[in-house]
C-alpha cells in the first residue's frame, strides 16, 4: 500500500477486473487468487484458457499453478532476489521501455546500480527458482505489450513487504506496462473494504484520499471543515498499538475485528489487553477479544445497514439493507454517531448517505461519488473528481499520477527468522477458500464447515516420512511464540522444509505462532515466514473433504 | 482438449471398464479432470459395462432370425448378456459380440467367427468391378505409384471424371472434399477412415476389411498424398478388432488405428472426430465442415471404407470406366442384402440395380415379399411394389426414402410393419448420443406412442409432428431421418396401424 | 470498413466474432433461447434458437453461427413458428412438473409464451443423483432439460469440471465422478451450476420454489474478498416476525457488474450468519464481579464516553486507540477517523487490515 503510493501516487489496482480476461501475460506472485479472490481467479482462467500467459511465483502449488505455463517455486521471504534478478535481465538484454523511462520516471540510474549484482545464477541459489526460469519470466513479462501483475498478502506480510511492492513497481515502470488497459499493478485486496478503509482515512498518517496529517494544506483544509484543531503527528499504526498495548495504549475501540485471533504473536498481545484501562467492542458475534471488554456494543451486518464498500479495482459499491437486525443491534454508523454526539460533538449527519457527501467534499478523488449516482448508474471507480465523470477504469492513463513514477532501489534483507536446528521448518500461514478471516461467518455455515471442518497444516510427504507422521495424524507445531495442535495433511503442494497452515482456527491459532515483527512502513506483520518445529502427537484420520491434492 | 485426452478411451477399457474408481486412477495419472473421464466413459457401451460379457444383436434381421430367444437362453445360463444394437452381421445371424470378438449363435453355443468367415457370401471374382471382393489382394502398389506419377491435379481430375461419391451414406462428390481440403492455408492435414459401420443392415465394409484390406491401405496412402496428409487414422468399430493390426507406417504415411468402444453414433463423422480426440461421441455442429476443421480442428478428410477400396481401380482405369460400371449412377457398388433372402451377403453391383435383380444374386427370396428397407434403417421401408425401382440415390430420394448405406433388408409376409418399425425407432432411442432435444426427446415419444398404440390402440396422433420436428429442428442425421421407419410403414401400409 | 447484414428486412452493423444472436439482440430482436450463456462457448444443442438463413435448406442455431456479411436472416415465419411450438410441446413431454412444485422454470415461460402444450408424457429416464450431504445444491433429474449450461460453466467458467454430461441418450443425465455427491468431488460449491440452470433442475435447497413474486431482491455487495462482488440477496420478508430471512443469494446477469454474473462458495452460500443465534443483540456492561451484563444503550454509550475520558485524564490523549474495521462501511470507517481526530484529539486510528 503505502510502497504503491510513494511510487505510483494511487495505492490500488492500476486495471480493473474486467481488464483481466484481456492481459496476455499474467504474472501471478504470492496471491492464491482461486482461494483468497475466487471471482477474479475465474477471469484468470478465462484468460488463460484464452491463451495467454501464465507465470505463478508461489512457495506452494496452488491451484493456479497447475495451469500455469511455469510455476516459480520460490523460497518464502526471498521474493527481492527473484524479482531484482528479473530486472536484472531485463536491463541486460535491453528489454526496458526507454522512452517510458525518459519521459515519466525518475532515479531508474539507482535500481540499474543495484541489480547489476542480482544474477539470475546468484539468484537460484538463493529462491530456489532456476536461472533458466528467472529468465524466461522477465523476458515474457517484458516482451509481452499486456502484462499485467498481482499480488495479494504473499508479497506484504513479510516485515520487507513494502520492499517487495517497491521491487515490483521497479519492473511496471522499466517495461512501461502501466496506464494502459490490461497493463499494469494490481494488489488484490484481502477484505471486501481494506481499500474503502483506506480511502476514509482510517490511518495514522493519511485522512481520507491519502491526505497526509502532517501536509499543513490538508490539517488546515480539515481543521476548517471539522472545526476543531488537529493534530499533525502521526499516530501509531496498529502493529504498534498491538505493541504497546497495556502501555502507552490504555483504552481502545475496536469496531469489527477479532485482534485476538487476527493478530500475530497473541500471547504477547493477551498479556497487554490484561493491562488495558478500557476496551470496548463494537461487533456482530462475541468473540476471542470480548473476553477483554468493559463495554460490548451489538452493531449490524452488511444486511442490515446502508453503506457502500470499495473493492480492490477502486470501484465504489453500494451496500443495502435487506432485513431487520436482531434484537437491539443498530448499524455501526448510527452508533458511532450516537458516542460523537455523547462526547460532546455537533456533528449534523443522519444517513450513511449524508456521511460520504461530507468524506467527498474534502477529496478530490472521490468528489464526484455519491449513494444517488451509484444507485443510479452502479458502482463507481475513483478518480471521479466531477459528478458528471464517469469514473476510471484504468489508473494512470494520462500520465503517472504522481507525476514522475518513482524508481527505488531495493536490496534483500532475509526474513527477520530464518529455520535453525530447534525450528527447522519454515512456517507460512494464509487463507482457503471454504473460509474467511477468523471464521467468524463461515464456521456458523454448515456445508463451508463440512467442506473444511478442521484445522490442518500441509507437510511435504519426505518430511512426514521423517517425522513418522501420515495424513488425519495430530502434530504440535511450535515457534519461539507458541505451539498448537492440529491435523497433518501429507501433501506435494508444500515444499519439503516448509509447511503452511489456514489461519481460520481458533483451537489452532495461527497466530500464536507467526512473529509480530512489522514492515518498518506500514506495520504490516510478518505472517508469511517464520520457523517451526513440528512434532506428532498422535495418530488419526481425517477425510480433507476440501482439499484436492492429498497424499 | 489434449492429444493425450485421445488415449482415455483406451486407458478405461486396459483398466476393466469404467469401474469405480477407473476415473480417479486415469485422473491421477493424465491430469484430465476425473468428471471428465467419467464423462467420456459413460457413453461407450463398451466400457460403461464392465460385467456384461456377452452381447446379443436385436437389430432387424437378427430378430427375424430369433436373437430374442438367444438373450433368454443366455441370460438362462448365468453368464451376463446384454441385448445390443446391430453388430453388422446381418448375414451370419443371430450375430453375438463376445467381448469384442464376432461371433454367431450356433445350436446354443457362441461360435467365433474367423476373418475368412467375416468376408461373409459375395459375388464370384470380376475383375471388371472396382473392389471385387472375391479377388486376389494385390500388394504391388501399382496403383499408388500411378498417382504418385500423375501428380495430385492429374488424380484429382480422375477423381472428378469417376463421379465417384460418398458410400458412407451422405453420398458427397469425393473430388470436391479432396479439393476443399487441399484448398486449405493450414498444411499439417488429416485422413481420416470411418470404419464404425454401424448402420443396421449394413455389414459391406466389414467385407472390404476382411477381404480386401489391400485396396483400403493403398487407398487411404494414395488419398493422404494427393491431400498432402503424412497421418492416416482408421477408426474401426470395436466389434472389428479382429480385422485390425497395430499402428503401422506405409510408404512414408503414419497409419494410426483407433478402436471404438460402442456408439453407433461414432459413425457420424464430426461425433467420430470427437470421439478420436477423447470426448463424448457428439455430433458438431456443421459448419465448420471437417474439410476445413477437422480433427484437431485441422483440414481433415474422411471417407467410409468402400469410397477408399474404390480408388485403386480408378487411379488404375480411369475415371471414365468407373463412371460407366454403374446404370443410373457412376460407379459399381456394394448392397450389403440380409432378411428373407437365400444367400444374404455383400454383393457388388452396378449402382442403379432393382432389389430384383440384388436379390437374384443373392440366391433368391424366402417366401413372398412384403417390405424392404433399401439403404439401412434410416431408410425407412419401402412396399414390394418398389422392387423394380433402380436402387440409386436419385430414384430412392423421389420416393421420400434413401440410397445411404445401400444395407438392405428384405421382409416377407411373416413381418408385422408396427413391429419392425417399433425395434428400428427403438434402436434410434438407444443410439441417439442425446444432446439435442427434437432426437432425444423424439424417438422416445415415437417410440412410446408406438409402443401404447400396440398395446391398447392409443390413437399415434402426434407422429406427423414430431417426425417434423425431428427432421427440422435434429443437429445431425440421426435425428433428422430416426422417424422415418414409423412414417413410412404408416404410408404404405396404413391396414396394419389402425384397428 | 462496417460490415452489415440483413436481420427481418432491415440492416443492421456487427463486428467480426459476433453471432447472429448477438447482433439480433442488441437491436432488440428477441429470440428465445434455453442452452445460450454470453459466458459460455456456444454449443447449439437446445435448438429452440433456429433461425433461417438465406440459402441454407436447413434451420440454423442463431446462438452458433457467425454473422456474415450481407446474410439474409429470418427469425420469425410459419416455419420456424412451428418449429418452436414443436419443440417445446416435446420439451415439456420430458418434463413432468407440476404447478405445484413449479418454481422459477424458463422453460415453462417460455412455454406459455409460445402456446405450447406437452406433445405427450414421458416418464423421465434420467438417472437422479446419490442424495448426498451437500447442504446446498439439489440436483432433480426429471427436471433437466440437459442444456449442459451448469456443465460448461463448472468447465469453462468456474474451471473445476466438478460435473459432466454422463450416460447416453435419454439416459443422459448430469453426474459428477462415479456418480458421487458434490462434497466428494472437485466441487468448490460456487453455486455457479445453480445460477445457469434455466429450469431449477440444479437448484439451492434453501428456499426452493420459492417464487419471484412471494420475496423482494436487494441488490448489494458481498461482504467477503476485495473483489466486490454485486449480489441479488432473495428475501422472504415475513420470516423472522417480519425481521425478513435471507433466502438464498442470486448473482446479477452476465454482463451486468463486475463479477460477470458470478460468486463463489463464500458469497453465494455464506449470509447464514446473519440470522445465527450467536448474534450479539444487547448491549453489554461489565461490572464489578467481572462478568458481562445487560445493559441499555444509553447506558452503555455513557459508559463509553466516561471511560475514554477517564483514560486520556490519566495517560494523556495519545492513550487512546481506534482500530476500524475494513469489513464495516466507507462511511463508517470515515466516522471512526473522525471520531478520534476531531473528538478525542488523536491519530491512532488503524484499518485492522491495511494490506
Ligand atoms: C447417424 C449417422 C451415422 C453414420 N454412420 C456411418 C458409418 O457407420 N460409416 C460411414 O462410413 N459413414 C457413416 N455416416 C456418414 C458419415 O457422417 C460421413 O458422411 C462419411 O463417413 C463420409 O465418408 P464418405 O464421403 O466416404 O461417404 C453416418 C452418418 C450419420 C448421420
Ligand atoms: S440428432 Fe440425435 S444423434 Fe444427432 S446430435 Fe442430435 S441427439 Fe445426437
Ligand atoms: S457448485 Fe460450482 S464447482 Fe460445484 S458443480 Fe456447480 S459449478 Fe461446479
Ligand atoms: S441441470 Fe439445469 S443447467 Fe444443467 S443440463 Fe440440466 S437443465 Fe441444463
Ligand atoms: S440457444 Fe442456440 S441452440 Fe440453444
Amino acid at each position: 500500500m503505502a510502497g504503491l503510493v510513494t511510487t505510483f501516487g494511487a495505492g490500488a489496482m492500476t486495471n480493473s477486473i474486467g481488464e483481466i480476461r484481456d492481459v496476455d501475460c499474467l504474472f501471478v506472485i504470492g496471491s492464491n487468487t482461486t482461494e483468497a479472490h475466487p471471482v477474479i481467479g475465474m477471469e484468470m482462467k478465462r484468460a488463460a484458457r484464452r491463451g495467454a500467459t501464465l507465470i505463478v511465483a508461489d512457495p506452494r502449488k496452488i491451484w493456479l499453478s497447475t495451469i500455469a505455463d511455469r510455476h516459480l517455486e520460490l523460497t518464502p521471504g526471498t521474493d527481492i532476489w527473484l524479482l531484482n534478478a528479473m530486472a536484472h535481465v531485463i536491463i541486460a538484454e535491453g528489454l526496458t521501455d526507454d522512452a517510458f523511462i525518459a519521459a515519466n520516471t525518475e532515479n531508474f540510474e539507482a535500481v540499474v546500480a543495484t541489480v547489476a549484482a542480482y544474477t539470475p545464477e546468484q539468484a537460484a541459489v538463493v529462491t530456489g527458482v532456476s536461472a533458466d526460469d528467472i529468465r524466461w519470466a522477465a523476458r515474457t513479462y517484458a516482451t509481452t505489450e499486456k502484462a499485467a501483475i498481482f499480488y495479494t498478502l504473499g508479497i506484504t506480510e513479510h516485515s520487507h513487504g513494502t520492499d517487495n511492492v517497491c521491487a515490483l513497481a521497479n519492473l511496471v515502470l522499466m517495461t512501461g506496462h502501466l496506464g494502459k488497459p490490461s497493463a499494469g499493478l494490481n494488489p488484490l485486496r484481502g477484505q471486501n473494504n481494506v481499500q474503502g478503509a483506506n480511502d476514509a482515512g482510517a490511518s495514522p498518517i493519511y485522512f481520507p484520499g491519502y491526505q497526509r496529517v502532517d501536509d499543513f494544506g490538508a490539517l488546515a483544509r480539515y481543521e476548517a471543515s471539522w472545526g476543531v484543531t488537529l493534530d499533525p503527528k502521526p499516530g501509531l499504526n496498529l502493529n504498534e498499538m498491538m505493541k504497546e498495548m497495556g502501555r502507552k495504549l490504555r483504552g481502545l475501540f475496536v469496531m469489527g475485528e477479532d485482534i485476538v485471533l487476527s493478530e500475530p504473536n497473541v500471547g504477547h498481545l493477551e498479556k497487554g489487553l490484561n493491562g488495558v484501562d478500557f476496551l470496548v467492542i463494537q461487533d456482530i458475534f462475541p468473540n476471542e477479544t470480548t473476553r477483554f471488554a468493559h463495554v460490548v456494543l451489538p452493531a449490524t451486518s452488511f444486511a442490515e445497514k446502508e453503506g457502500t464498500f470499495t473493492n480492490s479495482e477502486r470501484r465504489v459499491q453500494r451496500v443495502r439493507k435487506a432485513v431487520e437486525p436482531p434484537g437491539q443491534a443498530r448499524a455501526d454508523w448510527s452508533i458511532l454517531l450516537d458516542l460523537a454526539g455523547k462526547a460532546g460533538a455537533n456533528w449534523t449527519l443522519e444517513s450513511p448517505a449524508e456521511v460520504y457527501a461530507e468524506m467527498v467534499k474534502d477529496t478530490v478523488r472521490f468528489a464526484g461519488i455519491s449513494h444517488e449516482r451509484i444507485d443510479r448508474e452502479g458502482g463507481l471507480q475513483w478518480p471521479c473528481p466531477t459528478p458528471d465523470h464517469p469514473g476510471t477504469r484504468t489508473l494512470h492513463e494520462g500520465g503517472v499520477l504522481r507525476g514522475k513514477g518513482l524508481f527505488t532501489a531495493i536490496e534483500y534483507r532475509p526474513s527477520s527468522e530464518l529455520p535453525c536446528d530447534d525450528y527447522p521448518f519454515v512456517l507460512s500461514t494464509g487463507r482457503t477458500l471454504y473460509h474467511y478471516n477468523s471464521a467468524t461467518q463461515t464456521r456458523r455455515e454448515e456445508g463451508l464447515d463440512s467442506k473444511q471442518p478442521e484445522a490442518f497444516v500441509q507437510i511435504h510427504p519426505r518430511d512426514a516420512r521423517e517425522l513418522d507422521v501420515r495424513s488425519g495424524d495430530e502434530v504440535a507445531v511450535s515457534t519461539r511464540r507458541g505451539e498448537v495442535r492440529l491435523k497433518a495433511l501429507v501433501t506435494r503442494q508444500v515444499k519439503p522444509g516448509r509447511i503452511w497452515m489456514p489461519f481460520h482456527f481458533k483451537e489452532a491459532r495461527a497466530n500464536l505462532l507467526t512473529n509480530d515483527v512489522g514492515d518498518s512502513v506500514t506495520g504490516t506483520a510478518e505472517y508469511k515466514v517464520c520457523a517451526a518445529q513440528v512434532v506428532k502427537v498422535g495418530e488419526g484420520t481425517s477425510k480433507f473433504p476440501g482439499a484436492y491434492a492429498v497424499e | 482438449m489434449s492429444r493425450e485426452e485421445s488415449q482415455i478411451p483406451e486407458l478405461i477399457r486396459h483398466l476393466g471398464g469404467l469401474r469405480t474408481g477407473v476415473a480417479r486412477a486415469i485422473s491421477e495419472q493424465t491430469g484430465v479432470a476425473e468428471a471428465q473421464i467419467y464423462g467420456v466413459g459413460s457413453f461407450f457401451h463398451l466400457l460403461n459395462a464392465p460385467d456384461v460379457k456377452l452381447r446379443v444383436c436385436q437389430g432387424l434381421s437378427c430378430r427375424l432370425a430369433g436373437s430374442e430367444n438367444v438373450l433368454e437362453s443366455i441370460g438362462g445360463n448365468g453368464v451376463l448378456a446384454s441385448p445390443c444394437s446391430c453388430l453388422a452381421l446381418c448375414d451370419q445371424p443371430p450375430a453375438v459380440l463376445n467381448d469384442r470378438t464376432l461371433s454367431t449363435w450356433n445350436d446354443g453355443e457362441v461360435v467365433a467367427l474367423d476373418e475368412a468367415a467375416l468376408g461373409g457370401a459375395v459375388s464370384e471374382s470380376r475383375s471388371d468391378m472396382a473392389i471385387d471382393l472375391a479377388g486376389e489382394p494385390d500388394f504391388s502398389n501399382r496403383a499408388l505409384n500411378r498417382a504418385l506419377e500423375l501428380g495430385p491435379q492429374a488424380v484429382l481430375d480422375v477423381l472428378e471424371a469417376s463421379g465417384l461419391q460418398g458410400r458412407g451414406g451422405a453420398g458427397f462428390p469425393a473430388h470436391l472434399k479432396w479439393r476443399a481440403v487441399r484448398d486449405q492455408a493450414e498444411t499439417e492435414r488429416f485422413v481420416v477412415l470411418n470404419a464404425d459401420e454401424g448402420e443396421p443392415g449394413t455389414f459391406k465394409d466389414r467385407a472390404v476389411l476382411a477381404r480386401r484390406p489391400d485396396r483400403v491401405v493403398e487407398g487411404l496412402t494414395i488419398a493422404a498424398r494427393v491431400i498432402g496428409a503424412n497421418d492416416v487414422t482408421i477408426y474401426y468399430r470395436g466389434a472389428f478388432e479382429s480385422l485390425m493390426d497395430k499402428d503401422f507406417e506405409y510408404r512414408g504415411v503414419r497409419f494410426h488405428l483407433h478402436s471404438g468402444h460402442g456408439a453407433y453414433i461414432c459413425g457420424e463423422e464430426t461425433a467420430l472426430l470427437e470421439a478420436l480426440e477423447g470426448g463424448r461421441g457428439m455430433p458438431r455442429l456443421k459448419p465448420p465442415f471437417p474439410t476445413t476443421k477437422g480433427l484437431w480442428s485441422k483440414p481433415t478428410l474422411v471417407h467410409n471404407v468402400e469410397t477408399i477400396a474404390c480408388l485403386p481401380e480408378i487411379i488404375m482405369r480411369g475415371g471414365e470406366w468407373f463412371r460407366g460400371l454403374g446404370r443410373s449412377e457412376p460407379g459399381s457398388k456394394l448392397y450389403s442384402i440380409s432378411g428373407h433372402v437365400q444367400k444374404p451377403g455383400t454383393y457388388e453391383l452396378p449402382l442403379g440395380v432393382t432389389l430384383d435383380e440384388l436379390v437374384e444374386e443373392a440366391g433368391g427370396y424366402v417366401g413372398t415379399l412384403k417390405a424392404f428397407s433399401p439403404g439401412g434403417a434410416s431408410s425407412g421401408f419401402l412396399p414390394a411394389s418398389e422392387r423394380t425401382r433402380p436402387l440409386d440415390a436419385k430414384s430412392l430420394a423421389e420416393v421420400g426414402s434413401m440410397l445411404g448405406s445401400a444395407g438392405v433388408v428384405v421382409l416377407n409376409e411373416t413381418v408385422k410393419m408396427p413391429w419392425a418399425a417399433l425395434h428400428q425407432l427403438r434402436f434410434f432411442a438407444e443410439e441417439s448420443c442425446g444432446q439435442c432435444a427434437p432426437c432425444r426427446i423424439g424417438t422416445r415419444l415415437l417410440a412410446e406412442q408406438l409402443t401404447q398404440h400396440l398395446s391398447s390402440g392409443a390413437p399415434l396422433d402426434a407422429v406427423d409432428d414430431v417426425a417434423w420436428e425431428m427432421g427440422e429442428g435434429s443437429i445431425c442425421g440421426l435425428g433428422q431421418t430416426a422417424a422415418l421407419p414409423l412414417t413410412s410403414a404408416m404410408k404404405y401400409f396404413p391396414e396394419e396401424f389402425s384397428r | 470498413m462496417t460490415k452489415t447484414l440483413n436481420i427481418n428486412g432491415s440492416t443492421f452493423e456487427f463486428v467480426d466474432g459476433e453471432s447472429l444472436l448477438e447482433v439480433a439482440q442488441r437491436n432488440g430482436i428477441g429470440i428465445p433461447t434455453l442452452c445460450h450463456d454470453p459466458r459460455l462457448k456456444a454449443v447449439g444443442a437446445c435448438r429452440t434458437c433456429l433461425v433461417e438463413v438465406e440459402g441454407q435448406r436447413r434451420l440454423t442455431p442463431a446462438c452458433a453461427t457467425l454473422a456474415a456479411e450481407g446474410a439474409k436472416v429470418t427469425t420469425d415465419n410459419a416455419r420456424i413458428a412451428r418449429h418452436r411450438q414443436l419443440l417445446l410441446s416435446m420439451y415439456l413431454a420430458d418434463h413432468p412438473i407440476g404447478q405445484k412444485n413449479r418454481g422459477d422454470d424458463e422453460l415453462l415461460e417460455m412455454a406459455e409464451r409460445f402456446a405450447a402444450t406437452p406433445l405427450g408424457a414421458l416418464r423421465s429416464a434420467r438417472p437422479g443423483r446419490s442424495e448426498n450431504v451437500n447442504p446446498y445444491i439439489k440436483f432433480d433429474a426429471e427436471r433437466c432439460i440437459l442444456c449442459a449450461r451448469c456443465v460448461r460453466y463448472c468447465e469453462e467458467v468456474e474451471g473445476v469440471q466438478a460435473i459432466t454430461l454422463a450416460g447416453r441418450g435419454s439416459l443422459t443425465t448430469i453426474s459428477t465422478a462415479d456418480a458421487r455427491g458434490l462434497l466428494d468431488s472437485s466441487c468448490e460449491l460456487c453455486g455457479g451450476c445453480v445460477d445457469v440452470c434455466p429450469t431449477g433442475a440444479m437448484s439451492q435447497r434453501a428456499g426452493w420454489p420459492l417464487l419471484k413474486s412471494d420475496t423482494k431482491k436487494v441488490r448489494t455487495t458481498c461482504n467477503y474478498c476485495g473483489v466486490g462482488c454485486q449480489m441479488d440477496l432473495v428475501v422472504d420478508p415475513d420470516a423472522n416476525d417480519g425481521r425478513g430471512h435471507i433466502v438464498r443469494v442470486d448473482s446479477p446477469g452476465p454482463g451486468t457488474t463486475t463479477n460477470d454474473g458470478n460468486l463463489c462458495v463464500k458469497g453465494r452460500f455464506g449470509t447464514g450468519f446473519v440470522d445465527h443465534p450467536d448474534r450479539l443483540t444487547v448491549p453489554l456492561i461489565r461490572g464489578e464481579d467481572g462478568e458481562l451484563h445487560e445493559a441499555t444503550w444509553e447506558q452503555a454509550l455513557d459508559r463509553v464516553v466516561k471511560g475514554f475520558a477517564a483514560v486520556q485524564e490519566a495517560h494523556g490523549k495519545d492513550a487512546l486507540g481506534f482500530v476500524s474495521s475494513s469489513r464495516c462501511t466507507v462511511e463508517e470507517n470515515y466516522l471512526v477517523q473522525k471520531l478520534a481526530r476531531a473528538v478525542y484529539g488523536t491519530n491512532n486510528v488503524h484499518q485492522c487490515a491495511a494490506t
